[in-house]
């Protein structure tokens, strides 16, 4: 017989408890953070089915009824369904040429050893230091000597620019990381620079670049002071330029605004949702091996 | 099935800067089991690079079979590498990294299904190949970068270092494994290591390299024994070569006086006469010295000194003695020496066992007389 592997049954050993305050303190601080950020999207949420008069008696009460016209209000009669699709066209198109060249830039600067490398390196870095403010006048004269003034082309031109140097900064430091090994192994097996990138590198960075182009993604859907100054045409309005209308100079329909924050919102919601996963990898990545 | 012929080939990063590789000449035979010996930095790595395509040649011509490569693209050479690192895709599945190589050749799919089947096989992989490398263990990573060199069925095998990354029991079992494998291909094969166990028991000659420069090239018990230099004495064995700068006596008999006292009798008369009152440089290995002179034979030298360490391997035990002119040095003695911290000793050596060395360039001085090679004929039964 032996004792040696013995171990008492039905007794749990007992927690130290300096982790069950730990894992206590962790829950308070969490908690806290959640009311803090959830709290006024629900109280947004229950004044975008209640309308101006009814938020105005009491700020803080329970929809009743529940208005769910006013979405129908905002997206048709108030424009917001141009407004949505303006913000789709010019964001989609934006992020998918910023994340596409500035993957194949940042691989360049990461991978590459050729002269000027680090001053291109530099100057789009320096272009993260200042704020995007002091562009706008020269980008406001440059699209209208080329007659890209108030039109969608010109405000995704403009975005793609605004979020190009961050991007390539982000993926930079990520796909420097990746071993030079595994690029020499691809040229062993026949593959070239392009193949390289695509078969290696995308795959490999999948979470830096999901994390890129989430971020942009959220900034340039939430743009608002370039897409004010470069879109003058109703008809041309992306969707916090359309939220901004219904603001008067003596009076605001904050029902109204509400509901089109809400329908602003949601593509942000599902793009989180879809890349969240992505996102945390990306942010939590450590050695790439 | 391929000759690789490296003639005056030199390494110069950045066109200007410091020599990595000089002038490198070694001619790597058919299905040979050639090993790129040396330290950290020596430029042994670097060569093999060059060899692979991944480094521009600064001059000198490479061919492969014949067939000048020093402009051909790494993957037109049908070279296949194995990396330190395995350099395993991590995103692809065992059998994907595998087939990687064969989908850009355009390989028929049932001709690489099969291929890939086979070496998965060979190397033990079958149960793994839908597994992503970050679930393998070291070892079986070895394998699968091992296996995806295989499946290409190149001319030429790389290898940079394969076996650094494994633990000492893995390592052993890995290096059985690539010698089984390289008499199974008789492919030629080029292997960098910095580890002497690995050059002496893989290689079928050794190309040992220091700073850039071939120090020495040969079968690796023939690079054992008759070291070229000074740094190839040290380099090969564990523990180094034992090394005394001596003053040659005037009549050129022996070499030394006082604490170390050696008999130079494996050289001819005209030769030592051209030492005679000069310094040279006198070499024994640790295994030829002895504590009795009946042990290490009727004529030879001694070494005085005093014992400052004893380690004790299990099999035979290390003694590291001090002389009284400050000079360090290691015998390997049977396993029950009775030495102690402190004890003065006498190390005995044959004359046949020493090695000379001329003391400004450090290179060999030949001997003339019986070649030191105690080993005899290996596994020969006499």
């Amino acid at each position: 017989m032996t004792y040696q592997n013995a171990q008492p049954h039905g007794i749990k050993p007992f927690k130290p408890l300096p982790r069950l305050f730990g894992r206590g303190a962790l829950a308070l601080v969490i908690g806290a953070y959640t009311v803090y950020t959830l709290g006024p999207f629900l109280w947004l949420a229950t004044m975008s089915v209640r309308n101006t008069g009814e938020i105005s008696a009491d700020h803080y009460a329970w929809p009743s009824p529940f208005r769910w016209e006013q979405f129908r209000v905002a997206w048709v009669d108030s424009a917001f369904d141009t407004y949505f699709w303006n913000s789709a066209i010019v964001v989609v198109t934006a992020v998918a040429v910023v994340t596409l060249v500035g993957a194949a830039a940042a691989h360049a600067l990461a991978r590459y050893r050729f002269r000027g490398n680090r001053i291109i390196y530099g100057i789009l870095f320096s272009s993260i230091i200042f704020p995007p403010q002091i562009t706008l006048i020269s980008l406001y004269q440059i699209l209208v000597d080329y007659n890209l003034y108030n039109s969608l082309t010109g405000l995704t031109l403009v975005y793609i620019s605004l979020q190009l140097p961050l991007t390539v900064y982000l993926l930079e430091g990520f796909f420097a990381r990746i071993p030079q090994d595994l690029f020499d192994a691809a040229k062993m097996d026949g593959y070239g620079d392009i193949e390289i990138f695509r078969r290696i590198v995308l795959p490999i960075g999948m979470p830096a670049i999901a994390t890129t182009l989430i971020l942009n993604f959220i900034q340039l859907w939430n743009e608002f002071l370039f897409a004010v100054v470069l879109i003058s045409d109703p008809e041309k309005r992306t969707l916090p330029i359309g939220i901004r209308a219904f603001m008067g100079d003596h009076f605001q329909d904050i029902g109204m605004i509400a509901a089109g924050v809400m329908i602003s919102v949601i593509p942000v919601i599902i793009a989180y949702a879809f890349f969240s996963e992505k996102l945390i990898r990306g942010m939590t990545a450590g050695a790439v091996k | 099935m391929a000759v690789v012929q490296l003639d005056s080939i030199c390494k110069r990063y950045g066109g200007v800067g410091p020599v990595a590789v000089d002038n490198v000449n070694i001619t790597i035979a058919d299905g040979e089991f050639m090993v790129l010996l040396g330290p950290s930095g020596c430029g042994k790595s670097t060569t093999l690079r060059m060899i692979a395509g991944l480094e521009d040649i600064s001059s000198g011509t490479l061919s492969i079979d014949g067939r000048v490569v020093n402009d051909v693209p790494a993957k037109d050479r049908d070279i296949a590498m194995v990396f330190q690192s395995y350099a395993l895709y991590p995103h692809m599945s065992v059998a994907d990294n595998l087939a990687f190589g064969l989908k850009r050749r355009r390989v028929p799919t049932a001709d690489i299904d099969r291929r890939v089947k086979e070496a998965a096989q060979i190397l033990g992989l079958s149960q793994l190949l839908d597994r992503k490398p970050h679930a393998l263990s070291g070892g079986q990573r070895q394998r699968v970068a091992l296996g995806r060199a295989m499946v290409r069925e190149p001319m030429v095998f790389l290898f940079d270092e394969p076996l650094s990354n494994l633990d000492a029991a893995l390592r052993v079992n890995t290096r059985n494994e690539l010698i089984r494998q390289h008499h199974r291909l008789a492919s030629t094969m080029i292997y960098v290591t910095h580890d002497q166990v690995e050059a002496m028991t893989m290689g079928t000659r050794i190309c040992v390299m220091n700073g850039g420069k071939v120090a020495q090239v040969g079968a690796p018990l023939d690079v054992y024994w008759q070291p070229a230099d000074t740094f190839v004495a040290r380099f090969l064995g564990s523990p180094p070569m034992n090394l005394f700068t001596l003053p040659v006596a005037s009549n050129g008999a022996e070499i030394g006086g006082g604490p170390v006292l050696g008999p130079l009798s494996r050289w001819r008369e005209a030769t030592l006469a051209k030492l005679a009152g000069q310094e040279a440089i006198l070499g024994v290995r640790a295994e030829d010295l002895h504590l009795s002179r009946e042990a290490a034979g009727a004529a030879g030298g001694t070494i005085r000194g005093r014992v400052f360490a004893v380690e004790p391997l299990g099999a035979e035990t290390l003694v590291a003695v001090e002389t009284d002119g400050g000079v360090e040095c290691t015998a390997r003695l049977p396993r029950d020496v009775a030495a102690r911290v402190d004890e003065v000793i006498d190390l005995h050596f044959a004359a046949s066992a020493t090695y000379l060395f001329d003391k400004a360039s450090g290179k060999a001085i030949p001997a003339d007389g019986e070649t030191h090679r105690p080993h005899a004929p290996r596994g020969a039964l006499q």
